[in-house]
């Protein structure tokens, strides 16, 4: 397994990361999470005052 | 959600702190950028062999990137982090180590420059010990600044911290794997580098483009993600393209660094890397730019009417125009005529003073009268006048930077009938003696800009106290009403 994967650490790594960037992109964009996101981007504005 | 009337009781002196010290580490690196850009046009003006180009070339850069965007990123990171996560700054005693100990860093650092010692890698010259003692001081910022989240009392991290803390990790990384070196003694400022040849370069590229990618794109877009919605009153456009716009630009930057090394020993395979990624880059740059300059959707009449923002949407202009500029100086066919020209320089400094600078400036005029307690900034309309002068030196630098890149890049690739170089080196000097003159004078306009903001805020400072007045409210409201 370990000889394998150090054969070929770079398309193994290359699918690795790609899948992880495109698994966070379909998270990001799936339709049931688009109010529970956008709710974020008003943290700033939300009585951040001392 | 935070009690609002609970006091939240913020570590506003560190960033006070930190705010003062962007402010004179800007004007001193601007300065000497002025000093050496006339160097270059008058030679005469290299005096002796402490203040020669070669050794105030780095005292600059240094000044310019890690002094002044170093203090920015501390004062801005160490404010944005307390408000969104609604918590004081842990560790008070740590953070003004982070405070001294980094002073202390550009003070040991400037001193080997004048003195002649460097380890001779661009944009990481100091010698091993200043390296160690950086690495002291950003760790512990990282646990200052990781700490603080674990205290949050807001349960989602605000991407703006998401932004400063991969800035914070990936310099850490690069820092230590570009700086490995093997000191002649522990009495001597002298070391050798682990690495040598075509994989010493590389990896001083992978850490060159990279203190591009995190400290002055990463860390900056933190500022962007809190102080431009914070002065535009109005949250960011889209809190999914900006996570998109994090994981790509974290995935993609990495692999960027050797579209520095092309045509070099470099393997070929390896110059296309980089070449393609630094394409592919372009994507979440405008994705990032597009998010920011978005935020003023459905209310660009505030653009009109507050100088402030208008620093940080140029800025962003800036940015969206030196991303698209890079990618196409990474092409290979474009590199060999750009490549080791003044064609760089130029693009280097509509990344540095547009995006960098002008958002660092705009951050500052939204801190001060915050941090201070004022009720607005001294002058709007010297807000106004800095932008107009600093823009105008920009634009200035960047055009003769682009005229006497390409003049250079041709000359020497012209041959005659014969096959024969048409000119000599000391042609292509001359030539460019104009565009040098040019340069100087932008450069000149930039700096008289940051004096004027210099006044303005200390004006501002010893403005009348407002006391009862609650931290953040309606700054931009208040200050368009003097306009």
């Amino acid at each position: 397994m370990i000889s394998w994967l150090s054969e070929n650490a770079g398309m193994t790594g290359l699918l690795f990361f790609f899948g992880v960037f495109c698994g966070i992109a379909i998270w990001a964009y799936r339709p049931g999470m688009k109010d529970k996101l956008e709710s974020h981007k008003n943290i700033p504005l939300r009585g951040d005052e001392a | 959600m935070t009690n609002l009337a609970e006091k939240m009781n913020y570590n506003d002196d560190i960033v006070k702190l930190f705010t003062i010290a962007t402010i004179f580490w800007g004007v001193v690196g601007f300065t000497v950028g002025v000093f050496i850009a006339l160097q270059m046009a008058f030679p005469q003006l290299n005096f002796g062999e402490y203040l020669t180009f070669g050794r105030l070339r780095p005292v600059h850069t240094s000044a310019v990137i890690f002094a002044f965007g170093g203090n920015a990123l501390f004062a801005t990171s160490y404010f944005v982090v307390q408000r969104t996560c609604r918590t004081r700054l842990w560790g008070d005693g740590l953070a003004k180590f982070t405070f001294w100990g980094y002073q202390a860093f550009i003070v040991m650092a400037a001193l080997g420059y004048v003195l002649g010692v460097t380890q001779a890698k661009e944009y990481a010259e100091p010698e091993w010990y200043a390296d160690l003692w950086l690495t002291f001081v950003w760790v512990s910022y990282f646990v200052v600044f990781m700490m603080t989240l674990k205290n949050r009392r807001e349960p989602h991290i605000y991407v703006a911290n998401w932004f400063y803390l991969a800035f914070i990790v990936t310099v850490a990384v690069l820092h230590l794997g570009n700086n490995i070196s093997i000191p002649v003694s522990l009495t001597e400022a002298k070391s050798y580098s682990l690495w040598g040849g075509v994989q010493s370069a590389l990896i001083q590229w992978w850490y060159g483009h990279n203190a591009v990618g995190f400290f002055l794109t990463a860390g900056f877009l933190g500022i962007m993600y809190y102080f431009v919605p914070k002065r535009a009153g109005r949250p960011v456009y889209s809190y999914r393209l900006s996570i998109l716009h994090f994981w790509s630009l974290i995935f993609i930057y990495i692999w960027a660094g050797p579209h520095h090394l092309h045509y070099t020993a470099l393997p070929d395979w390896a110059q296309t890397l980089g070449m393609t990624f630094s394409i592919m880059l372009w994507m979440p740059s405008w994705g990032g730019m597009i998010n920011g300059m978005m935020t003023l959707s459905g209310a660009w009449h505030k653009l009109r009417e507050d100088p402030v923002l208008q620093f940080m949407i140029v800025s962003l202009a800036f940015y969206g125009m030196s991303t698209f500029e890079g990618p196409l100086m990474s092409i290979k066919t474009v590199n060999a005529l750009s490549h080791y020209t003044d064609w760089t320089i130029g693009h280097v400094h509509s990344g540095a003073l547009g995006w960098v600078a002008f958002i660092s400036f705009g951050a500052l005029y939204y801190l001060v009268p915050v941090l201070w307690k004022k009720q607005s900034l001294y002058s709007l309309k010297l807000v106004s006048l800095h932008l107009w002068i600093a823009t105008i030196g920009i634009v200035l630098y960047i055009t003769a930077m682009w005229v006497s890149g390409i003049m250079q890049g041709l000359m020497w690739r012209s041959y005659d009938s014969m096959g024969f170089l048409e000119y000599s080196f000391v042609e292509t000097v001359m030539a460019m003696h104009p565009f040098y003159l040019i340069r100087a004078l932008g450069g000149l306009l930039f700096l008289s800009g940051s004096l004027i903001m210099v006044y303005n805020l200390v004006k501002t400072v010893r403005g009348n106290n407002v006391p009862d007045r609650v931290e953040g409210e309606d700054v931009q409201a208040v200050e368009t009403a003097h306009a």
